[in-house]
């Protein structure tokens, strides 16, 4: 009746997690390996901010506390928010769910790009530990998880505290956009025939919707946070009110950033949740459809409210209105989301086991954080919660009972696939219990806290405030999730070290995932399937049109997994990491280690891109259909440039708003020079003839034509670069220098980053030119070109950009 | 007997459960409760809570009540086993969902309005008719209140009169911090290089409690401060009793003018301003301290051990405080005290 479901155990050497020793964990490139990596660095930084969190919560259980002083409270205020937000929820929800479901789920090999996906975890983990080295060097980040300007500046929090916080932050926003870049092709490009968008699990929509929110929101906080390493480091003023600044750039930047990343923290959840419940109630998700729309709205809406977060800021009633009503708005989808979860529920046949109790206790907790949450919205009543303990209480239950809770319920929910081991339901059941009742007992009190006025980040309170009790109070709950969290730890150990193992589908999912042997082979699907309907795998046992589970022509290759090529590993991911972390490094300590690092970068990204002799060979490619008719690595490229142009974006739009604040001149209209600039900018525009030419000489094969169309391009642009490097010669002579005013500061670093784009791409026809020399660029690589020609043509389009808003406007409208 | 024992078993519980309800409930009553409605401010935001609770309560019902029927009460016939999906259900229900999402969006609605008024009512254009204007500057970890009307400055304490509305002008010197005394309205934060505005109207005379709401730095949490809201009559006289020059005390006092001679000699003046004395701008105006409650950003009692303690070490009481700690001895310290608490 049903079809063979894999039941046996894998093969030695064919599971992922024995195959090869320790070390070969280091170049490993196996988005099963980098999942496992993700949780388990992800779950050692959850341990210290937990105990950051007890020690903080061990100085607050009365008032007038010396248990903690001042300092090393704020320090750890700071990085438990940073840590749980960016290096533990969001990893686990993207790095860790994404890399060890989302390709099983969506009946992939791997990822579109599995080199791209060890890099993005090693500068993950490096970017990580360089932050928490801040501890070593006079201590930790402390000026808070959103570090509001203008405290930032180095004149009011000397030493390199907050020089650690903001470089790792950058480190770490590169490696969140190439994961998600990585997430975005591979969920695009890479779903198994006939798996159409309305047939993806829901659980790779939210990671979907996850992935296009990295890729907007993370460019505008890296802006903000290169002008922050400016100021600190070289003296500009984007945040200090010296030369007309304003501080509040810092807050716009931030949030249009923040806002967006509160729903990447919180859509894996919601993913993982309308996996566990209809799985474990029996039933088909309720609202499929409503559900996944809602997924996309909530995406799209998050990008525009994030001025709630700044209504005491004093916006004025028109900006408050309208972030006020647009954040209203997004409550609706949201409401969907949880309706149609409890309507899964209704009339099902219950699996009363931890994953389902951690789902329930989510929808519950969840709901709470976002009723809270429309208070939050309505600005009247905000100014009387926001900064206080209410506002503590809201986030800690949207992401702690939401998203956090629910990675538990999908901990225990894949565990058996991704070990092979099932995990202890007596000692799940307790350390559910435990972490419930402490996590409420925690942070419900907050919201009377709250209401009774007690103020975020204070170290300490007075006695007459009536506060000691619930403090107390939730500072014993503190240690009850504490000691969850240890139960939770021990099941994890008790689990690995057990000798049951899990059959291929212990849960009877509904999934593709659970087709496959637990824990999965190297190669995952022996054979990819044919997709049919949405709950494909539900289908397949226990569909009703019979035809419909056959499975299609096989693949040639396919039996048993003989013959499936695999990406082989590869240590350059490792090493660019290594060589980024040294960049940062270097900037604090010893400005040559920078250049050092550079040099490793490029060597390894060279390395990397010609690595594999079979250049072009691609798991997408090995499929033998055609049901991918656009390359990934295409794909790839121009999610590259959009993101990246979220990146000018914010870089243009500070040049706007400072644009006319300057205190004193000269500014755009005295000193800038059309002529000059119109003949660079012809160039440049001549550089992108040539760099068409430079491809159809590679596409026919003519290497030799194609090299000196591309030596042209390079040489263009160097005569463009200098003629930049004049032009900023010439006002550095007139008096205009990064320091001087805003126009300076905003001018030089929009110009500048244009040029240090050009300057790479340069440099990237030049290295695609000199391995041409090598024959490492024939016909079969042109579309090595066709990238480098792609960036190129970005950067003139953002040069013609810059070239009518900065020149060509202030030249029209001052005539 | 069944319900005796369950009375007896009730009574019991009563003591703990109400000193709960007491401790539980006691950072509701103050002294910085938003749940204390002393202003007209204070009264319109709490309005806007307790309807947006009602229907949150409603909400949660309508997530929790369904939830608990499906787990404990409705009983679904046991499908039995792989394969077999549970009965009763449908993949989507488009009555229910259009329910859902109309529903909300309409209770939306109803929030939104009023929300949306109030947020423009108390954002005026130009501040309300005869309303008493305040300068409130944050600095690093203290507050500095400027009164226009009047060409007086204070710190830390303010008094306004009940039944005015206030119309404050929020200014930083330094870093950004938040400005909050919760009982007579909501926050805003002060900004270098803006001015942001609030305002309220007071109902009654009371003491207020302040807090910074915008971590700003090291002593964030010992950046406090109070409002006293006074009769008409009470605050003109204490105006007119901050304009005049402080009162030392009647008839000469070896110890005050020891005090006094020691606050000349020291750096005290290169920072502090006292009415005819010193015009020093970087720390609080001192002209009247001894009339003050409290000392050091509203976190100590004024009394004199603890403006001793201050004296001899700031940064022990407050991290990172910029007085220094001035060396004096023990007479000199005492002769100091003295003088400034005598300082009316």
């Amino acid at each position: 009746m049903a079809v063979a479901i894999p039941q046996e155990a894998v093969r030695g050497r064919e599971n992922y997690l024995r195959e090869g020793g320790l070390l070969s964990w280091l170049i490993t490139i196996d988005h099963k390996r980098i999942g496992v990596l993700y949780g388990l660095t992800s779950l050692g930084f959850m341990g210290l901010a937990g105990i950051e969190a007890l020690l903080m919560r061990i100085q607050l259980a009365q008032p007038d506390n010396h248990f903690l002083s001042a300092d090393v409270y704020n320090q750890f205020f700071t990085m438990h928010g940073t840590t749980m937000i960016f290096l533990v929820i969001m990893p686990l929800g993207l790095g860790f769910f994404g890399n060890v479901a989302m390709p099983l789920q969506i009946g992939a090999r791997d990822v579109a790009f599995p080199r791209l996906n060890a890099l993005s975890y090693w500068i993950f983990l490096f970017g990580a530990l360089f932050m928490y080295s801040s501890f070593l060097f006079g201590g930790g980040p402390d000026a808070g998880w959103f570090g509001y300007a203008n405290l930032t500046e180095r004149f009011f929090t000397p030493g390199t505290r907050v020089d650690f916080w903001a470089i790792g932050l950058i480190i770490l926003g590169f490696s969140s956009i190439l994961g998600s870049l990585n997430f975005f092709v591979t969920i695009v490009n890479m779903r198994a025939p006939g798996m159409t968008f309305m047939r993806m699990p829901i659980f790779v929509w939210n990671i979907l919707v996850a992935s296009i929110l990295v890729l907007v929101a993370f460019p505008p906080l890296t802006v903000g946070l290169i002008f922050l390493v400016m100021d600190r480091f070289i003296g500009t003023h984007f945040y200090s009110t010296v030369a007309g600044a304003t501080p509040i750039l810092w807050q716009h930047l931030f949030w249009i950033f923040g806002h967006p990343e509160v729903y990447i923290l919180a859509l894996p959840a919601f993913g993982i949740i309308s996996e566990t419940i209809p799985c474990f109630s029996r039933k088909p998700l309720f609202g499929y459809a409503a559900m996944a729309y809602a997924t996309a709205l909530i995406g799209f809406i998050s990008y525009g409210v994030w001025g709630h977060h700044m209504f005491a800021s004093g916006m004025g009633p028109i900006a408050d209105a309208a972030f006020s009503l647009s954040t209203m708005i997004i409550a609706i989808p949201t409401g969907i989301k949880v309706y149609s979860w409890v309507a899964t529920t209704w009339g099902g046949d219950f699996v009363k086991n931890t994953s389902f109790y951690y789902a329930l206790a989510f929808v519950i907790q969840f709901t709470i954080g976002g009723l809270t949450g429309v208070m939050h919205a309505q600005p009247a009543m905000d100014l009387q919660q926001n900064g206080s303990y209410f506002i503590v209480a809201h986030f800690h239950y949207v992401i702690g009972g939401g998203s956090l809770f629910a990675f538990l319920s999908g901990i225990y929910y894949w565990w058996p696939k991704m070990t092979g081991k099932m995990m202890d339901e007596r000692l799940g059941k307790l350390n559910f219990w435990l972490i419930c009742i402490g996590f409420n007992m925690t942070f419900f009190p907050m919201h009377i806290l709250g209401l009774g006025g007690m103020p975020r980040r204070v170290y300490t309170y007075g006695a007459g405030f009536h506060w000691a009790f619930w403090n107390m109070f939730e500072t014993v709950g503190a240690f009850v999730m504490g000691v969850g969290i240890l139960v939770f730890v021990i099941a994890i150990i008790q689990s690995l070290m057990s000798a049951e193992t899990a059959v291929a589908d212990p849960w009877d999912g509904r999934t593709l995932e659970w087709s496959i042997p637990s824990p999965p082979p190297i190669y995952n699907f022996a054979e990819i399937p044919h997709v049919h309907s949405k709950d494909a795998f539900w289908e397949m046992k226990h569909g009703r049109a019979q035809e419909s589970r056959q499975p299609a022509a096989q693949p040639e290759h396919g039996a048993g997994g003989h013959g499936i090529h695999m990406p082989a590993p590869s240590l350059f991911p490792i090493l660019l990491a290594a060589g980024l972390a040294l960049v940062g490094i270097g900037a604090i300590a010893w400005l040559r280690i920078t250049f050092v690092g550079v040099l490793i970068v490029y060597l390894a990204i060279i390395g990397m891109g010609f690595e594999y002799g079979t250049y072009g060979e691609h798991p997408s490619k090995e499929r033998g259909d055609d049901a991918f008719p656009l390359d990934s690595r295409k794909v790839g490229m121009w999610t590259f440039i959009g993101s990246e142009s979220l990146f000018f974006a914010s870089l243009i739009g500070t040049y706007m708003v400072y644009k006319g604040r300057d205190l004193v001149g000269p500014t755009a209209k005295e000193i800038l020079e059309i002529p000059l600039t119109s003949f660079s900018t012809f160039v440049l525009l001549m550089s992108s003839l040539l760099m068409v030419l430079a491809l159809a000489a590679f596409e026919r094969g003519n290497i030799r034509a194609g090299r000196n169309w591309l030596f042209g391009t390079a040489g263009l642009g160097c005569v463009f670069l200098g003629g930049q490097a004049y032009e900023f010669t010439k006002f550095f002579r007139e008096g205009v220098t990064l320091q001087h005013n805003l126009f300076g500061q905003t001018f030089y670093t929009l110009v500048g980053f244009h040029g240090l784009h050009v300057l790479l791409g340069v440099i990237w026809l030049l290295t695609l030119a000199f391995a041409s020399f090598k024959g490492m660029v024939p016909k079969k690589r042109a579309l090595a070109v066709e990238f480098g020609g792609l960036y190129w043509h970005f950067v003139d389009i953002v040069w013609i950009v810059i070239f009518s808003l900065i020149y060509l406007m202030d030249k029209v409208t001052g005539a | 007997m069944r319900p005796m024992v369950l009375k007896a078993r009730r009574s019991r519980l009563i003591p703990p459960l109400a000193c709960l309800m007491l401790a539980g409930c006691a950072p509701l009553q103050g002294p910085l409760s938003t749940f204390i409605l002393d202003s007209d401010s204070a009264r319109d935001a709490y309005h806007l809570f307790r309807y947006t609770f009602i229907w949150d309560v409603i909400i949660m019902l309508t997530v929790l009540v369904p939830l608990v029927l499906a787990l404990f009460v409705l009983t679904p016939k046991k499908s039995g086993g792989a394969g077999h999906e549970a009965e009763g259900h449908a993949g989507s229900t488009r009555w229910l969902e259009a329910a859902w999402t109309i529903t909300p969006a309409l209770i939306l609605i109803s929030m939104a309005v009023p929300s949306i008024r109030l947020t423009f009512q108390y954002q005026p254009k130009a501040p309300p008719a005869g309303a008493l204007r305040v300068r409130a500057i944050g600095h690093q970890w203290w507050w500095e209140f400027q009164y226009p009307e009047f060409h007086l400055t204070v710190a830390d304490e303010l008094h306004i009169p009940a039944g005015r509305a206030v119309y404050f002008d929020l200014e930083s010197v330094d870093v950004l911090h938040g400005f909050w005394a919760p009982e007579l309205g909501g926050k805003r934060d002060t900004i270098p290089g803006h001015v942001n505005h609030l305002t309220y109207t007071p109902d009654k005379p009371g003491e207020y409690f302040g807090e910074c709401t915008q971590f700003c730095g090291l002593s964030h949490a010992n950046m406090r401060f109070r409002i006293f809201v006074d009769t008409p009559e009470k605050f003109a006289a204490w105006v007119k009793q901050q304009q005049a020059s402080p009162a030392t005390g009647q008839g000469p006092n070896p110890k005050i003018e020891a005090g006094a001679a020691v606050f000349a000699a020291a750096p005290c003046v290169a920072c502090h301003t006292i009415e005819g004395v010193s015009k020093g701008y970087i720390g609080p105006n001192l002209s009247h301290i001894g009339s003050h409650q409290t000392l050091a950003g509203s976190i100590l009692p004024n009394t004199p051990e603890n403006m001793t303690k201050w004296i001899h070490n700031p940064d022990a009481l407050k991290p990172g405080a910029q007085m220094p700690a001035l060396g004096l001895d023990p007479v000199e310290t005492s002769d100091l005290v003295a003088y400034l608490e005598s300082l009316k």
